[in-house]
């Protein structure tokens, strides 16, 4: 854990310096524009609330890459489970009308039943004709990409704009503010413990761990690594879905177009960062969420365009994916010359 | 005699502090057979490798013909004069035995096209030079393996190496295509050709070599010359202490069937019979040794009783339970299984012992679990961890360390641990003792033996004829697919069981010895 740690702050430092660079070659002042990139998304109440709702969706469909790529599955259709999800909390919100009480936990489970549903499909392709997830995932994502497109500019389309979006859902649907702060980080808490506890503790997660490490191993074991299979996409796919019935809920509050962003790959490359870790995950998710928030307003502050975050993001997963092989070689070189050492002494 | 190759303090260490060599010192002679003797992990293979470039070493010199050398990889050897023969046979099953000789330095003719006609003569040459008993033309595939053995040594003559090394290389023949093997080296010895041997069969090394160095665990124990030495000398140095080559078992009349295979066959995906008709009876407190070359059958077998894969037909049952088509979980439940693979089957590597260890027992044992199998209870599987620590013997840090970190032993001891706990009646070993250091071998052994004793079934696949006739109360022959001998212990002699694996198809043989 310590080993994880050190070699994540390593990389970040070091791909900040490298970021620095970068500024002085192209004549910025590196130390002002760090300094309102972090205060604009740390610096004060305000923009800390910000960077935590942003942090949502990267993190949960962080959660979801990383609880699917250590299990096994390669799914990379959250993109595509995040929009379906979204569309069926939307829906939802247009149509039922409860108090919010029943409302908000409803629509966050239609939310999950969308994103599960699509992640289902490509699990469903796989069990029957043995198609590979990597690329249904992939392709789910270009079709749930149109079909909402399709769904918000036809049958949900609201009369009264003059681009794609629906009309806004049921008041009771969407999440209450305290103060700054938006409820959607405290459902992300709850489903973050959840999602850890079934992880690490329960038989399930175990069995979905061992099959990530050595799926003929835990077949040898007993694991029912079919049904695991399939469980593990539902789950991922009900998380990434929930990731946006979030955005609708405590955002706009109505599907409109390029509402999914980039949250999803974003999510997916902060697995990767975390080396699939559910803790790291969280960290990273809310990291590149503070870098995300900070970019507009170290746009504001000085001249540096706010695409500069993308270069230092990436910069990022460069230096911390491969630090960490780095990191490993380097330090078992360092035993072996002690070791020689301790041997001719 | 001319020093041809020294070796000095050569130093190895694997990560994370596995010190492979440790400070080696050897010189060889040209023209001479000099075998490297030492248990598996001695270091012999590590320090060959070293020699050959295929390892970087940590410390030390190497002098060939009195010049410093440093290969950065087997190509540099071999341009230089040393070449190596694997273990594993590493040819190209589709092409001729002349094409994988010359593949990589074929003579070119006109616009690059491979000169044929001068390709093929250039290896008969050399195969009438050394006398070797091959049909250019063959494919390696339509080849035996000690023909293709030729072949890889062959290769290495073709480039006009001084030192050949070999790499166990007695360990995928029969018993009866071992002297010819010897014949040959000691031709290539006779032809001034220096012949570096690594084995841990005493007897070979006795016959085939005129000077032998031991190792033991990194170190070198000593250099002698074979006519000054004995097969008890050198297992001494080889392991430290004496060695006994004797079996413990005890006498003991086996209790009712426990295992029934009947009737097997499997048909691969190309429909090729690769099981045929297999009855194999286990009986309580009864071991049944299987015999048999690698590759005939064995991980077929292993596959179907384990339900990794499913019979053409037959019948697999374990106390009167049909298990033929029965999930894995069904299996494990009367079923205790050691593959030969730690890393591939036998247990998730990156993943801490702990979490190896409540493998299948997270399933079949509700201590483990609470909320009707829910929730884990880690308590109890640190617990169970410890249990398998002492009872076992086994050398662990932490047990949240991962498996990986343990020695090679100290795995198998985790996983034999792991599953004899499951108290299944039934206890398939798949070459328990493979890639185990002789103290580690004994250790399973006894526990096989033991097991034994409190009445449950064995069934052990090994290559070893020596630990088969240690251990086992009955043999059972297997070769190409098929029982060619089930002999109780007694009625069998390593030479007979080592024919019969040779010559498994062979009608007029079996009936011989019935």
């Amino acid at each position: 854990m310590s080993k994880k740690f050190v070699s994540g702050i390593l990389g970040i430092l070091a791909a900040l310096i490298l970021g620095a660079l970068i500024m002085l070659f192209q004549g910025y002042n590196p130390i002002t524009t760090y300094g309102a990139l972090f205060s604009y998304s740390l610096g004060g109440l305000y923009p800390l609330a910000i960077t935590l709702r942003n942090s949502v969706p990267l993190i949960l469909t962080g959660l979801s890459a990383s609880v699917a790529f250590a299990s096994g599955p390669v799914n990379l259709g959250q993109p595509g489970q995040l929009l379906i999800g979204a569309l069926f909390a939307t829906v939802g919100g247009l149509y039922l009308h409860l108090p919010a009480g029943f409302m908000i936990p409803l629509l966050l489970i239609l939310a999950m039943i969308g994103g599960a549903l699509w992640s289902g499909i490509a699990a469903l392709l796989r069990r029957l004709f043995s198609m590979d997830e990597f690329i249904t995932t992939l392709m789910l994502n270009m079709i749930a990409d149109f079909l909402t497109y399709w769904a918000i500019s036809y049958p949900f389309f609201d009369q009264s704009s003059y681009s794609p979006m629906t009309p806004q859902i049921d008041k009771a649907g969407w999440l209450p503010e305290f103060g700054n702060f938006n409820s959607n980080i405290l459902i992300m808490v709850i489903v973050f413990v959840a999602v850890w506890f079934i992880f690490k503790r329960l038989t399930a997660g175990y069995e979905w761990r061992m099959t990530g490490q050595n799926s003929i191993f835990a077949r040898l074991g007993g694991c029912k690594i079919d049904k695991n299979y399939v469980t593990v996409m539902l789950l991922t796919g009900a998380l990434a879905g929930l990731a946006g019935g979030l955005v609708v809920m405590a955002g706009p509050h109505r599907f409109l177009k390029g509402l999914g962003a980039n949250y999803a790959w974003d999510g997916v490359m902060i697995a990767m960062v975390a080396n699939n870790d559910l803790v790291g995950t969280l960290l990273y998710g809310l990291f590149f969420s503070s870098l995300q928030s900070g970019a507009l307003g170290m746009e504001l502050i000085t001249a540096v365009p706010s695409e500069f975050i993308q270069v230092l993001q990436s910069v990022i997963v460069l230096v911390v994916v491969a630090g960490r092989g780095v990191m490993d070689v380097v330090m078992d070189k360092l035993q072996i010359k002690r070791k020689a050492r301790e041997r001719t002494a | 005699m001319e020093t041809i190759i020294e070796m000095k303090e050569i130093v190895k260490v694997f990560p994370p502090n596995v010190i492979a060599v440790n400070g080696v010192t050897a010189d060889f002679h040209k023209g001479e057979i000099h075998a490297i003797v030492g248990e598996n992990g001695a270091g012999k293979s590590t320090l060959m490798k070293i020699l050959y470039g295929l390892e970087p070493k940590n410390s030390g010199e190497i002098l060939f013909h009195g010049q410093v050398v440093n290969f950065k990889d087997p190509g540099e050897a071999i341009a230089a004069g040393i070449g190596m023969v694997h273990q594993e046979i590493l040819l190209i099953q589709e092409y001729t035995i002349w094409e994988n000789i010359v593949l990589g330095i074929e003579p070119v003719g006109l616009l690059g096209r491979i000169n044929q006609g001068e390709a093929r003569r250039n290896v008969q040459i050399k195969i009438d030079e050394f006398k070797f008993n091959l049909n250019p033309d063959d494919k390696i595939a339509e080849i035996s393996v000690a023909a293709r053995q030729k072949v890889e040594i062959l290769k290495l003559l073709y480039r006009n190496v001084e030192v050949l090394i070999l790499d166990e290389p007695t360990s995928v023949l029969t018993p009866q295509e071992i002297p010819q093997l010897f014949s040959e080296l000691q031709r290539l010895r006779d032809n001034g050709k220096t012949i570096l041997f690594i084995s841990h069969h005493l007897d070979e090394v006795l016959t085939l070599s005129d000077r032998i160095t031991v190792m033991r665990k990194g170190k070198k124990i000593d250099t002698v010359d074979a006519k000054d030495t004995n097969k008890k000398d050198l297992a001494r140095m080889m392991v430290g202490r004496d060695v006994l080559f004797l079996s413990k078992r005890e006498v003991k009349k086996p209790g009712p069937v426990v295992v029934s295979i009947e009737n097997l066959t499997y048909l691969d995906g190309n429909k090729r019979k690769r099981l045929d008709n297999l009855h194999i009876q286990v009986r309580a407190g009864e071991i049944v040794g299987i015999a048999g070359v690698e590759g005939n059958g064995q991980f077929e077998l292993v596959n179907l009783i384990m339900g990794l894969s499913h019979p053409s037909s037959g019948q697999i049952q374990v106390n009167g339970k049909e298990l033929t088509s029965a999930n894995i979980l069904e299996r494990r439940k009367c079923v205790s299984f050691v593959s030969q693979d730690r890393s591939k089957m036998g247990a998730a590597v990156k993943a801490s012992i702990t979490d190896n260890v409540m493998m299948t027992h997270h399933r079949l044992n509700k201590r483990f679990t609470h909320w009707k199998g829910l929730l884990l209870d880690y308590r109890y599987s640190r617990q169970f961890t410890r249990q398998i620590e002492e009872q076992f013997s086994v050398s662990m840090g932490s047990m949240d360390n991962p498996f990986r970190s343990l020695s090679g032993g100290n795995q198998q001891k985790v996983i034999l641990g792991r599953e004899l706990l499951l108290e299944a009646p039934f206890l398939l070993l798949d070459q328990p003792t493979r890639g185990l250091d002789v103290g580690s071998i004994e250790f399973v052994h006894e526990t096989i033996l033991k097991m034994r004793s409190q009445d449950r079934a064995v069934l052990l696949i090994s290559a070893d004829l020596e630990e088969l006739f240690r251990i086992s109360d009955r043999i059972v022959v297997l070769s190409r697919g098929k029982i060619v001998a089930d002999l109780p212990i007694e009625k069998a002699t390593v030479d007979q069981v080592g024919y019969l694996m040779l010559e498994g198809e062979n009608k007029a043989i079996e009936q011989e010895i019935r």
